[in-house]
């Protein structure tokens, strides 16, 4: 029985993604990679490599090919789509990718978005790197458990400082996760600040980076998810015009 | 040159413009054949090409290339265009399909009957290849990695070697290998400016 441990795993992204595994350690390495959102992100980055890879390998196939796929297709049923709740899955799977499959950075700078949202809903307004990194492992757990919640609803769009923010939000634990990719860096002296605004007014979830991931507690159906800039260190109630709205 | 049957793709009189594979692809999801039939231009190049690059034998080449350009038409469905591109998706099923043809030959030990013609080095099937720039770009990332990054990925890739072979063929230890084969792919990938 070949057992691996979880941290000898991720670095096998690299050999899974040429197929270069072995059989048993593939077995295993595929049984983690649903619980492992930054490996999955990263095999998905090898693989698109590998692809390149292979494009400079391109041959004319043999001349009988075509004739013998294309009549194929006429005696081959399709298989249907998956259940959207698998599809859901793979999406909420990419938020955590962002755009390039960078991951050590990335997991850092989702888990200190995560705990800056932790800190604020302690009542913290400011929080040092090393107090960010403390709180992080429980924040990665928390946001875990949003995006895998049975009823976890997804809405992205775009903002207007560039990139994109996504909103998964459970109704059922009344929390939100807000992730903003490729947002450009806020002035100087200036911070993204997301808000969870409903009709009796906006209450902060946190500072984040151009691109991050922060949790947003309390929040229930009908409230939304705002981000503003706002002056280094927050403020207490928005003071400019949203860049992004989403609902939460 | 002595092989005659290997000819660039795609062949130059194709137009340069790329259809949106990925629309192609919903509409073969619901039963479109003359959109497969455009999918079929686009992929079977690269498909047959990285099939035959693992398992060298034309014949087999053809029949496993064949089953994933089936492949591609039964589960197109299956394609999640939010987790990668579609030429990636049908790539990493047309290599898996030959790493697995080339085990299951191995556990059969049928392997010396099939012992199948050597390829010439891959420079010299890379010179017949189309040089587009995506093509000199590879090669460019390539050449930028170290000597053992570069083989250990080469034989695990283009070879269809599983990192403990190549960890054999090469010498190292096992983890040297794994390593060697994650940092260079991610050299390449940032080097390619891969975004996914």
């Amino acid at each position: 029985m070949v057992k691996i441990l979880a941290e000898d795993l991720h670095v096998l992204t690299g050999s899974y993604a040429l197929d270069a595994l072995p059989d048993l350690e593939r077995t295993e390495f595929e049984r983690h990679l649903p619980h492992c959102p930054s490996c999955d992100a990263e095999v998905r980055g090898l693989r698109e490599t590998a692809a390149r890879l292979a494009m400079t390998r391109a041959l004319q196939p043999p001349p009988g090919m075509e004739q013998w796929v294309l009549a194929s297709t006429y005696r081959t049923r399709q298989l249907p789509p998956l259940p959207v709740d698998h599809q859901r899955r793979a999406q909420v799977s990419r938020l955590f990718a962002g755009q390039r499959g960078r991951i050590p950075r990335r997991v850092a700078a989702f888990a200190a978005a995560a705990s800056v949202a932790a800190a604020v809903a302690l009542g913290v307004t400011q929080v040092s790197t090393q107090h960010q990194l403390e709180t992080a492992q429980a924040s990665d757990a928390a946001i875990s458990r949003v995006v895998t919640a049975p009823d976890a609803r997804i809405e992205t769009t775009g903002t207007r400082a560039g990139g994109s923010v996504t909103v998964v939000a459970s109704a059922a634990l009344r929390e939100a996760v807000v992730t903003a990719t490729g947002m450009v860096s806020p002035p100087r002296g200036r911070v993204y600040q997301v808000w969870v605004m409903s009709p009796s007014g906006a209450r902060s979830a946190g500072l984040m980076a151009g691109s991050s991931t922060l949790l947003a507690s309390a929040v229930v159906p009908g409230d939304r998810i705002g981000i503003t800039v706002e002056p280094a260190g927050g403020t207490s109630k928005p003071t400019t015009t949203p860049v992004a709205v989403l609902s939460a | 040159m002595s092989r005659p049957d290997i000819r660039p793709w795609p062949p130059k009189t194709v137009p340069e413009h790329e259809p949106d594979l990925t629309a192609l692809l919903a509409l073969v999801a619901r039963g479109d054949h003359r959109a497969f039939e455009l999918v079929y231009g686009e992929l079977a190049g690269p498909v047959y090409g990285v099939v035959r690059q693992v398992l060298r034998d034309p014949a087999q080449s053809e029949e496993v290339a064949q089953e994933v350009l089936l492949e591609v038409w039964r589960s197109a469905s299956r394609f999640d265009p939010a987790r990668g591109s579609a030429a990636a998706w049908a790539l990493t099923i047309a290599h898996r399909r030959a790493v697995d043809r080339v085990r299951s030959e191995m556990a059969g030990s049928r392997r010396e009957q099939k012992a199948a013609p050597v390829l010439p080095h891959d420079d010299d099937v890379a010179e017949v290849v189309a040089a587009t720039l995506d093509h000199q770009r590879v090669r460019r990332c390539l050449g930028g990695l170290t000597e053992l990054q570069r083989e250990s990925i080469k034989l695990a890739y283009y070879g269809g070697y599983t990192y403990p072979q190549v960890a054999q063929l090469l010498g190292v230890a096992l983890g040297t290998v794994k390593t060697r084969i994650r940092d260079g792919l991610i050299r390449m990938r940032d080097c390619m400016e891969v975004t996914w």
